[in-house]
């Protein structure tokens, strides 16, 4: 597609990037109909498409962002299903963390907004403030319709008590070094999370059982910590990148302690932020730890593959949806691995229906834009009862969390082969 | 009675009749002239002196042939290359010598339009002569073509009432290697249309599916029988009639018709012999839903049927009289019906085919005063 | 560039009514009037054209449409229809005193009947919507063109579009029974029904295809055909276009027609399989996608008699899909193969002539010397049982000469193919992007009659303006 930037608008490498985005990008429109903002909301402003070119447009002006500009940007789940259709290898993905910083540097949103993301961002990335503010949380949901208003920001407010979990679990601290069990056939490191270990401490628990068990010795430094994804994709550059960096030298200095044979990520949505960190960090000092860290980078379920993942006890007989997080499906193009591995543990998978459909949950994006959510939710749990499944694995920590308010059961796929390997029976599926 | 032997000359006579005010009768061999309204001119335009293929290359599965060329023929020079028409086109009640005009300006086809397509559809390209004695072409010679306004579609099945084909463009196909039949005995018509739906639903390629409610003597069954038929390479036609046969099993007993007496039944079926429609009987042609075909004979109790397109097509013979029109018409429901065989005091008395609604009919009126701006071309026979 | 007939003074002067006008009649959510939200409605899938229009409209029922088209009419308003805005020939681009009628949100399926075998679908309701949505019964609906996982069956029905399968299934035209079809007065009527061939004036035949310019369509009931048993692809691999092109012929005239038929060379090769990693021969100068049906014994026969047919034309390689799986990935790469090219090359130009097949060999070595003349590459795909070509012209929109050379090598092209019995499109339709290059087919009185039967639907010209007829010529509007 054609562009307009200016010479001098091409020496800023940001800049420079986004164009050859842009350039890649035939305007062919077969990403529309697979985007989940388009097929809820029919209109091309909230489609991929339509997205690139409102940010081409902002760009190439050079004007700072308007409302309506954040208004469609914001809409967007960062599903990155548009990159799977995508024939011209269009990474859009870029093109909109460029675009929303953009967005968050130059534009002001109204103050209740302003507010709440700067509470979310304080808030997420750290898992005991976040422990915190749930329980508080939990005491304020029964209040939740007393939140008067049909503004966007009671909407909101209502919104994020609805997702407060009614049972908070007790924490389960995961740094330090985990021995492996018998014979150590490698060394791993493992991100251990923010808001995933608050709201479901079992996820680390069972991954580092089942690697033990299967002879992997896990670290998890005490410096590493939030990945960084939920204030990247808010468009806060210098806290997301702060985060990040303490991860990548945290875990570059393991590399050069002890070796790793791989970075463990058991939080899709993380994952991809890890997996991206050498393009984060190309212009930065850290450049090539963080290509190193990028590399060694894994999905939980790419490393049960890899150490040769195998059962130890016979499933029983009930069926598991398998539902493929965005992140992994489409940021990380990890689709047929834990359907694989759910098998060969035993289970028979099903699939559900408009399985490339984001379920609405997408990291703030639930409290965000609860509407649009709420519709996407509502159409993955249809599709999902279809299948007549009696429990959904999933590998990310917000589609449990999304899926499980008002759904079958939800587990994380780990927890699923830990249990079949010899680990406890997940308490989710306690009653099955 | 003009018969011209060039484009140039139907150009001509239409030009002279367009200058004189002087309503044209249009034919080809003149097998349909009791089809719908009795038209009102006292001179008639014949284009069976318009003769010959023009153009046939088999490997890129094209012919074209002047409009007055008799089916027969170029069935004939198909046949040659291993080829045919794909749509069938048959010789309703039997009347046979068509030209290549007439199938393409009545849009008639035979069992095979259920699976590939309607006479229509497989037109690529046409030349006519409007009205004014203009000549003008539409499409072309290639299987693919979206290029302007698709007029082969608007004359097809206008009765030569917009304009005169001269020439059609249109493709063809490879013969089936081989051909399977299958009878069903059904109890009624509702289940044949049932079984008729089930083959057609079925992955084994069923290319004709018509139903005799008054059975087949020919075969010794009394009751109604459905038929259906597979077209392909002798391997698939073996597997394929076994496999429908399973599918078919449940709605009634399964025979097979194979060789001659196959072809001389889907024959019957093509030209609607089956119905036995007797002279001084008007017959109607019906496309509905199929799933409708069986109230629609319930309706219409004491008249002779025949269905085919997987009972979409409803063929009925019985009394020629208005009261019967209006109890076919009532029957029809929302499909649509034609009265294509009857005393001129019948077919010039009622509406021969269902109205459009009024905007339609607006904008039809505007598009037949631009392409037969006299009003001379057949007037009257589509009921205006 | 496209010349654009002149925005009406007189509409334009009125924007602020017209807006007010159309507020009236549809929900706010429905009415896009800000330049900023305009912006990305100014072009579809022919991105090098593009318009900014007067407003876009969203409906959500025919209703909504029909209010909006009579407002339009009453006013003297010109309407741009669009569905998913994935068309190659420019159908969708606005003009600056339009109103862009977009029908994405009427995406609902409104009836299946498999005992008839038809849908009923709302305009907007995506090509492969319907598939899926009878799939689960073993049905399909047949036409399959590339873009099928995002175009709108709406679209579809005013483009007459095609696809790779379209050699034993037809097109939209073959595959459709009735319309509910809104006139630019505002009026709603059915066209056909749930039953075949029905009496009277083909005004579905003639709609089909027809560009936007005699009316909207908002609902379509199509056929649905069952599927067969099963299907797999085989790809053949061929040292140059012209043997290739001897090997479709050859296959064509055994008598076998394979449901697709479908030609690529070397750059587009090489462009799908980084996209789909389908195992495409990178060492091929042309490659055959052959596709059959049945049961997986027939398969295996009719994939042994067109083995043997290729064999006769030294194949650098055969290969037959093993799984599923992988007959999707050729086909995946197939249809992502316009996109695809956006690897290698930052624009192109897809080029949609039909020839006959004879002509193939002949055709595309004219093709590869206009590529040196005008030095800019050219990757080809195309459905070749059907003769219908899809040269890629790859040029760099940020440069304007080579636009103007893509554009003039596009033209030569269509000529060539109009010369040797062809014609200007085989399933993109004229759009703005050919409108220019209708006299090469078609004479100024044929034109006209073209003309005078869209004045019969639309005797103002809002519909769909500027698209399908050259501007030179053109009464009506060159009056307005
Ligand atoms: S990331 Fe998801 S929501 Fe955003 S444009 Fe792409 S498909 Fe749509
Ligand atoms: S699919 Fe890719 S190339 Fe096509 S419009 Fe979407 S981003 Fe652009």
């Amino acid at each position: 597609m054609q562009t307009n930037f200016t010479p001098e608008q091409l020496q800023d490498p940001e800049l420079k990037v986004a164009n050859g985005i842009l350039r890649t990008c035939v305007h062919c429109g077969f990403c529309t109909a697979t985007c989940p903002t388009f097929v809820e909301l029919g209109d091309e402003l909230d489609s991929p498409r339509g997205r690139i070119y409102l940010i081409k447009d902002m760009l190439e002006s050079g004007r700072p962002a308007s409302e309506l500009e954040a208004r469609h940007i914001d809409r967007c789940l960062s599903c990155l299903s548009c990159m799977t259709t995508c024939p011209s290898g269009v990474n859009y993905m870029h093109l909109v963390d460029h675009a929303r910083r953009h967005v968050e540097e130059t534009y002001t949103r109204p103050l209740p907004e302003r507010a709440l993301r700067s509470v979310l961002a304080m808030l997420l990335p750290h898992p005991g403030r976040f422990r915190w503010a749930m329980r508080l949380a939990k005491l304020g949901k029964p209040l939740r319709g007393l939140i008067p208003g049909q503004g966007t920001t009671a909407k909101r407010l209502r919104a994020m008590l609805e997702l407060a979990p009614e049972h908070i679990p007790a924490p389960q601290p995961v740094t330090g070094t985990h021995p492996a069990e018998g014979a150590r056939r490698g060394r791993v490191a493992m991100l251990a999370g923010c808001a995933q270990q608050v709201l479901d401490p079992e996820i680390n628990a069972a991954t580092i059982r089942l690697l033990t068990r299967m002879g992997y010795e896990v670290v998890v430094p005490p410096a590493a910590g939030c990945c960084g994804a939920l204030t990247h994709h808010m468009g806060r550059h210098d806290p997301a990148m702060a985060t990040a960096r303490a991860n990548i030298l945290a875990w570059d200095a393991e590399i050069a302690a002890g070796g790793l044979d791989g970075i463990i990520v058991n939080a899709s949505g993380c994952g991809t932020t890890v997996k991206d960190y050498g393009f984060m960090f190309r212009n930065e000092p850290e450049a090539e730890a963080a290509a190193r860290v990028s590399a060694l980078a894994m999905d939980i379920t790419e490393a049960l593959a890899r150490f040769d993942y195998t059962p130890s006890r016979t499933a029983p007989p009930f069926t598991v949806a398998y539902h493929s997080a965005c992140s992994l499906q489409h940021g990380q193009k990890i689709t047929a691995l834990p359907k694989q591995l759910l098998a060969k543990a035993g289970f028979v998978v099903k699939e559900p229906a408009e399985g490339h459909l984001c379920c609405g949950s997408a990291g703030t994006y639930n409290m965000m834009q609860p509407e649009i959510s709420a519709k996407l939710k509502a159409r993955k749990l249809a599709n999902i009862r279809r299948t007549g499944a009696a429990v959904v694995a999933a590998g990310n920590i917000g589609c449990l969390t999304q899926i499980g308010a008002g759904g079958p059961p939800t587990v994380h796929t780990v927890q699923l082969l830990d249990w079949m390997a010899g680990g406890p029976k997940p308490k989710a599926i306690e009653g099955l | 009675m003009i018969a011209p032997e060039t484009e140039q000359g139907v150009a001509e006579a239409i030009r002279a009749a367009h200058d004189a005010r002087q309503p044209l009768a249009i034919e080809g061999a003149g097998s349909k002239r009791g089809m719908l309204r009795p038209v009102r001119a006292a001179e008639t335009l014949t284009t069976r002196a318009l003769t010959g293929i023009t153009l046939y290359k088999p490997a890129e599965l094209v012919i074209s042939a002047r409009a007055g060329t008799p089916i027969a023929e170029i069935e004939a020079a198909l046949a040659e290359k291993g080829q045919q028409i794909i749509s069938e086109p048959p010789s309703p009640l039997g009347v046979g010598g068509a030209t290549l005009g007439g199938i393409a300006a009545t849009n008639l086809s035979g069992p095979r339009r259920i699976a590939w397509g309607s006479m229509r559809d497989h037109m690529l390209g046409i030349r006519a002569v409007k009205g004014d004695g203009e000549v003008f072409r539409s499409g072309g010679r290639v299987l693919k073509n979206v290029t302007g306004l698709d007029l082969c579609k608007l004359l097809s099945g206008s009765h030569g009432t917009l304009g005169v084909l001269t020439e059609i463009t249109f493709k063809v196909l490879p013969a089936a290697e081989a051909t399977g039949t299958l009878a069903v005995s059904v109890p009624d018509v509702a289940a044949g249309v049932r079984a008729l739906s089930a083959g057609l639903g079925s992955p084994f390629g069923v290319s004709g599916a018509a139903l005799l409610p008054g059975g087949l003597a020919s075969l010794g069954l009394a009751g109604p029988v459905a038929l259906l038929r597979i077209e392909d390479f002798a391997e698939s036609v073996t597997y394929r009639k076994g496999r429908l046969r399973e599918v078919l099993a449940p709605y009634g007993d399964v025979s097979l018709v194979e060789g001659a007496a196959a072809r001389s039944l889907w024959r019957g079926v093509r030209d609607v012999t089956f119905l036995d429609a007797a002279p001084d009987e008007a017959v109607w042609r019906l496309s509905v839903a199929p799933s409708a075909a069986a109230a629609v004979c319930a309706a219409l109790p004491g008249a002779k049927l025949m269905l085919d397109w997987g009972g979409g097509l409803i063929w009925v013979a019985g009394e020629a009289s208005e009261a019967m029109h209006a109890a076919v018409v009532a029957a029809t429901g929302p499909g649509s019906f034609t009265l294509f065989r009857a005393p001129d005091a019948l077919r010039g008395a009622v509406a021969v085919m269902p109205a459009e609604p009024a905007p339609l009919a607006a904008i039809s009126a505007r598009v037949k005063a631009l392409l037969d701006p006299a009003g001379i071309l057949n007037p009257g026979r589509m009921g205006r | 560039m496209i010349r654009l007939p002149a925005p009406k003074p007189e509409v334009m002067a009125r924007r602020p009514q017209i807006l007010a006008g159309l507020a009236a009649l549809v929900p706010a959510d429905a009415l896009i009037t800000e330049e900023l939200r305009l912006r990305p409605y100014e072009t579809d899938g022919l991105a090098a054209y593009r318009q900014m229009p007067l407003a876009v409209v969203l409906p959500r029922t025919t209703e909504e449409v029909a209010a909006v088209l009579r407002f339009c009419h009453q006013q003297g308003v010109r309407v741009i229809p669009r569905g998913a805005g994935t068309s190659l020939s420019g159908g969708a681009l606005p003009l600056a005193d339009a109103v862009v009628v977009g029908l994405m949100r009427m995406n609902h399926i409104l009836d299946i009947n498999f005992e008839d075998r038809y849908a009923v679908v709302e305009a907007g309701v995506t090509n492969i919507g319907i598939t899926q949505a009878v799939a689960g019964d073993g049905f399909f609906y047949a036409p399959d063109p590339s873009s099928q996982l995002a175009c709108m069956i709406g679209g579809n029905v005013m483009m007459n579009s095609g696809g790779a399968h379209c050699l034993k299934y037809g097109v939209t035209a073959n595959n459709l029974l009735g319309v509910k079809f809104v006139t630019i007065e505002g009026e709603i009527f059915e066209v056909g029904g749930t039953h075949l061939d029905g009496a009277g004036y083909d005004w579905l035949g003639l709609i089909t295809g027809s560009e936007g310019q005699l009316g909207m369509v908002t609902e379509v009931t199509v056929r649905i055909l069952r599927g067969p048993e099963g299907a797999r692809a085989m790809l053949a691999a061929f040292s140059s276009i012209p043997i290739a092109g001897q090997a479709v012929d050859a296959i064509i005239g055994s008598g076998i027609i394979p449901v697709a038929l479908e030609f690529m060379d070397r750059p587009c090769i090489h462009a799908c399989e980084a996209f789909a990693h389908a195992g495409y021969p990178l060492d091929a100068e042309a490659m055959l996608i052959i596709e059959v049906e049945g049961s997986v014994a027939e398969q295996d026969a009719l994939l042994a008699r067109i083995r043997d047919i290729c064999a006769q034309f030294s194949p650098i390689s055969m290969k037959v899909a093993e799984s599923a799986e992988q007959s999707l990935a050729i086909w995946k790469g197939r249809k992502g193969a316009f996109g695809a090219v956006g690897r290698i090359s930052p624009d192109y130009l897809c080029m949609d002539g039909t020839i006959p097949t004879g002509e193939l060999p002949f055709v595309l070595g004219r093709i590869t010397q206009m590529s040196e003349q005008y030095g800019l590459g050219v990757a080809n795909v195309f459905h070749a049982g059907d003769g219908n070509l899809h040269p890629l012209i790859m040029f760099d929109a940020n440069d304007p000469a080579s636009f103007a050379k893509a554009e003039a090598f596009g033209a030569d092209i269509l000529k060539l193919c109009v010369e040797v019995g062809g014609c200007l499109t085989g399933e993109h339709g004229v759009g703005v992007e050919k409108r220019d290059l209708m006299t090469v087919q078609f004479t100024a009185d044929e034109l006209d009659l073209q003309r005078a039967i869209k004045s019969a639907f639309d005797p103002a010209w809002l519909l769909n303006p500027a698209k399908v007829f050259p501007l030179e010529g053109n009464k009506v509007l060159d009056a307005a």
